[in-house]
């Protein structure tokens, strides 16, 4: 990459000065500014706005935390666990790698093999008090399973704060009504994920 | 100039290089340290060539050349890169990769997997290959799980069952795309749960069934040590990790350096044997004054070297003394080969078991007692096509694949049937005349009766050894407590100075030779105030149950074991002991070291030891396979002022006689903690025994043999012959100042 423009420290052509008057330098000229700053009356002028405006009843502010905002999909507050829509099953298949790429170590997992022989979650913490929510884990997941929500009220009176599995995990009413929010934050299937495939030959 | 003749030069890349006589050209790039890539390549067996990776261009020749099993010729010019070997190497891992599973994200292998690393290496970015994907079901065999759909049917399980472990237990079923692994001439896996298969699979087909899904490769934090079941010395690999989410470090799995070692069930499936415990200080200062007070300590052999040392540190400064059996007894019978070689220790190793032609073992049912002296014997038996001959009152259905000759003598005759092969093989030696007057005094006609053993076994014998030139004799652990077993040691010293074999002493226990050098043990009496340590006694430190108190088991301590190959092996702390320890015991009776292994450099040279400290002690095989582990004991070379005794009338063993032998996979106290071996506790006898003893299969029996009477369940055992019935002792200890094999009383316990 040509590195020149950054390097360029000629700055006369595209840079202006802004006018600001000149500094007082004795205090007859501070004690002038004073006074000019006292009496000018522009606090009239915010607090007639809101006057007016709490005359029109036209109020922008939300009742929090009454009222909410909606949160952007790809917010990143407390983690979710998905499910599949095919068949409800829970989607972490518990490869570990959230864990081993988790840089505040707030993850932790333990597996186990189930009675089908197929790998199972049998415990699984995320600390909050650790977690900086920086995303990674969403992003490595290959199942798109760990996926962070919007839930962002997770203060606690305590430092360590931990979520297990069943508390992070999409409940089964809120499957059977569709409701399950995909996350659309970095791991997320892009639009053009389809044109991007290269597919098996499947000669048979 | 023989050795020029036996050289072969020529060029890999370029570069020159020399080959001995019979190695491959994939060998010689190696010891170069010339990269050709493998899929189905293990140092230890003959190549498998089954994955046609290691391909390379020869010059002069079309097509491409099987590094691995061609040995090259003088002045050929080897090119291992090239654009035509690139895509074939690449090929080759398309088609590996059809239909594999993309399970990465569960399988165990994932992250150590050499088919995710070829995979990547040569850069597999689309595939072109396809094949209609059959159904494989996942087969259980007990502590081994096997996927056929991840298997890449590289061979390397069955070639090391066969080659290196003796097993012989699987087998590929070939047909095409459909071929699978499956257990060789039977329904389900019958071996002996070594787990070496697991160990070489290098993709996640063959797992262990207790390791399965519970933590990935990069997860587990690896200790190199020792195994601590037998005196093999096996190098390992302890791994741990956290268990579960909130719990202390636990010990996962075990792995060896499989390219160059083996290591058997025991050590891999038998790991959890550690002990836990808090700082009692009320059981300590008890401990503290009752070692004061003692009039002996008494111990067991599971110890490391710097413990025994403190140990008799401890009774020089007490005036007090040392009981152990196991070692004193062994330490009796290398005093008395020492005064006819005039060596303290045999010549004899693991590798010149493996490297022999020759081999004769007598005194140890080998399989079960020690399995590295099995799986060398193996090696030599498959690699040398060595001759191996089984002298033991008991034929062992495990050795059927390995030993050429069953010399299946009389029990308590070991002293004739030693005195009958020395006659033999030292006929020609150039004897001292006293020493001829042994063998001229010897009364052939009665031992060969007595022993049951005929002229024409031992002539056999000669005739099978007729041609080879590295012999080995193996003396096991059962001629330890014999009544001769001293002159036993005379006869074996002489035929190892008179002839070309080396020889072999079999410990039993993990550091009965490492105990036998440092202590001065004393006959053990059966008197009160003993301190046991790991042993019986009135106060009883022991890292097993039943201790007054808990002290850390040898996967929680740094020290030194010595090995069967006279070697001083390093272990290491693979989980943390909280408790107390014998350093702390001596230092509260005023014998100060600040850690353990500050006795290392200690152990005395009058035995070999060197003074090397702890810390400077290596635990590792190189990437060639030398041996890096701690080092040799020096010669120590001793008074030859021993005389052989002449071979009196030799003890009949008549009736029912049991034989203490563990199953396979147990040892000790230790491996009957373990979880996942398998726990055989009964008197297994074959339908002639039983019917001897009127007793039938499923029986509750009450043995009687010295002084002790135990109950066990008998099961008939169709592999077994004759009327000698195998005791387990892992479970329930024996006297270890009594032969073996013992004269007992079988009664039936009436059902109720």
């Amino acid at each position: 990459m040509n590195t020149q423009a950054f390097n360029d420290r000629n700055v006369n052509d595209s840079y202006y000065m802004v006018d600001i008057e000149e500094y007082p330098t004795d205090g007859w000229g501070r004690f002038k500014r004073v006074i000019k700053r006292t009496f000018r009356g522009e606090l009239f002028v915010g607090l007639w706005v809101v006057l007016r405006e709490m005359l029109k009843f036209n109020i922008h502010t939300i009742q929090y935390p009454l009222e909410k905002m909606p949160i952007g999909p790809r917010y990143r507050a407390v983690h979710e666990m998905k499910r599949l829509w095919e068949s409800d099953a829970e989607r972490c298949i518990g490869c570990g790698l959230c864990e081993k790429i988790c840089i505040s170590n707030c993850i932790k997992m333990d597996t186990k093999i189930d009675e089908n022989s197929r790998k199972e979650v049998s415990e699984y913490t995320i600390n909050l008090g650790r977690c900086i929510f920086c995303g990674y884990c969403a992003e490595v997941c290959p199942e798109l399973a760990i996926t962070h929500g919007g839930e962002y009220e997770n203060g606690s009176e305590q430092r360590e704060h931990y979520i297990d599995y069943n508390g992070m995990l999409t409940p089964l009413e809120m499957m059977t009504q569709g409701k399950q929010q995909e996350f659309e934050g970095f791991g997320a299937i892009t639009p053009h994920e389809d044109a991007r495939m290269k597919k098996t030959p499947l000669a048979y | 100039m023989s050795m020029m003749e036996n050289i072969i030069n020529f060029t890999i890349n370029g570069q020159n290089v020399e080959a001995k006589k019979g190695e491959t050209i994939l060998q010689v790039a190696r010891k170069n340290d010339i990269y050709i890539p493998t899929m189905c390549y293990i140092s230890k067996t003959t190549p498998c060539a089954s994955c046609r990776l290691c391909s390379v261009e020869a010059e002069g020749l079309d097509g491409f050349v099987l590094s691995c099993n061609t040995p090259p010729t003088e002045g050929v010019a080897i090119n291992t890169n090239s654009n035509d070997l690139e895509r074939e190497r690449t090929n080759i891992m398309k088609l590996y990769d059809v239909n594999h599973p993309l399970e990465c994200g569960v399988c165990d292998k994932s992250g150590e997997c050499d088919l995710q690393n070829k995979t990547l290496e040569f850069n597999v970015e689309q595939q072109n290959f396809s094949a209609k994907d059959l159904s494989r079901p996942i087969e259980h065999w007990g502590l081994i799980n096997y996927d056929p759909a991840l298997c890449i049917l590289c061979e390397k399980c069955v070639h090391v069952c066969n080659e290196s472990i003796g097993d012989d237990a699987i087998d590929i079923k070939f047909g095409g795309y459909s071929s699978v692994i499956i257990p060789k001439n039977s329904d389900k896996l019958d071996c002996t749960f070594c787990g070496e298969c697991i160990a070489v699979c290098p993709v996640g087909a063959l797992v262990s069934s207790n390791f399965q899904y519970t933590a990935n490769a990069w997860e587990l934090e690896r200790i190199p040590s020792t195994c601590a079941h037998c005196s093999g010395g096996c190098s390992l690999e302890y791994e741990t990790r956290d268990e579960g989410i909130f719990g202390d470090k636990e010990i996962y799995r075990v792995k060896n350096n499989f390219e160059y070692t083996n290591l058997c069930g025991a050590g891999r499936f038998g790991f959890d044997f550690n002990n836990k415990a808090t700082k009692d200080e009320a059981a300590f200062s008890k401990a503290v004054s009752a070692i004061k007070e003692a009039k002996a300590i008494r111990f067991s052999s599971m110890i490391t070297n710097e413990e025994a040392y403190i140990l008799g540190e401890l009774q020089e400064k007490f005036g007090m003394k040392l009981f152990n059996e196991d070692a004193r007894l062994f330490a009796s019978f290398m005093k008395a080969y020492s005064t006819v070689s005039g060596k303290k220790h045999h010549s004899g190793s693991l590798d010149a078991i493996k490297q022999a032609d020759a081999a004769i073992i007598i005194g140890s049912r080998v399989a079960t007692d020690n399995p590295a002296v099995r799986y060398a014997l193996t090696t030599a038996s498959r690699h040398n096509g060595a001759k191996i001959i089984y002298a033991h009152p008991m034929e062992d259905a495990l050795m059927q694949n390995t030993v050429t000759q069953n010399m299946k003598h009389e029990v308590g005759t070991e002293e004739g049937v030693i005195a009958l092969l020395a006659n033999a093989i030292l006929k020609d030696a150039d004897l001292e005349t006293q020493e001829r007057a042994f063998f001229d005094d010897l009364d052939l006609g009665y031992l060969g009766a007595e022993c049951n053993i005929g002229e024409e076994e031992i002539a056999q014998m000669m005739l099978s050894f007729k041609r080879a030139q590295n012999k080995v004799l193996i003396i096991g652990a059962d001629i330890m407590a014999h009544a001769k077993a001293k002159n036993i040691a005379k006869i074996a010293a002489i035929i190892e100075k008179y002839s070309a074999f080396s020889l072999v002493v079999i410990p039993s226990e993990v550091n009965t030779l490492g105990v036998s050098l440092i202590n001065k043990l004393d006959i053990d009496e059966d008197i009160i105030d003993v301190v046991g340590y790991n042993a019986k006694g009135n106060f009883v430190l022991s890292s097993l149950e039943f201790a007054n108190l808990s002290i850390p088991s040898l996967n929680q301590q740094e020290g030194t074991f010595v090995s069967i190959d006279n070697q001083v092996l390093p272990t290491n702390v693979a989980l943390d002991f909280k408790g107390y320890t014998l350093n702390d015991i001596a230092l509260s009776c005023g014998i100060k070291h600040k850690n353990t292994i500050d006795c290392t450099k200690m152990l005395g040279s009058q035995s070999g030891f060197k003074e090397i400290e702890f810390d400077a002690l290596e635990n590792f095989l190189t990437s060639h396979g030398d041996d890096k582990r701690g080092y040799i004991l020096d010669e120590v070379n001793c008074k030859m002022n021993g005389k052989l005794e002449a071979v009196d009338t030799l003890p009949e063993f008549n009736g029912t006689v049991i034989y203490h032998s563990n199953p396979v996979l147990q040892f000790n106290a230790y491996t009957n903690t373990t979880k996942q071996l398998e726990r055989d506790t009964s008197l297994r006898g074959s339908a002639q025994f039983a019917q001897a003893a009127k007793i039938s299969d499923g029986d509750t029996v009450e043995i009687s043999f010295g002084a002790q009477v135990i109950q066990r369940k008998f099961k008939l055992d169709a592999d077994l012959k004759g009327t000698i019935a195998l005791n387990p002792t892992f479970d329930i200890p024996v006297d270890l100042r009594r032969y073996k094999f013992e004269k007992s009383k079988i009664v039936r316990m009436t059902n109720e």
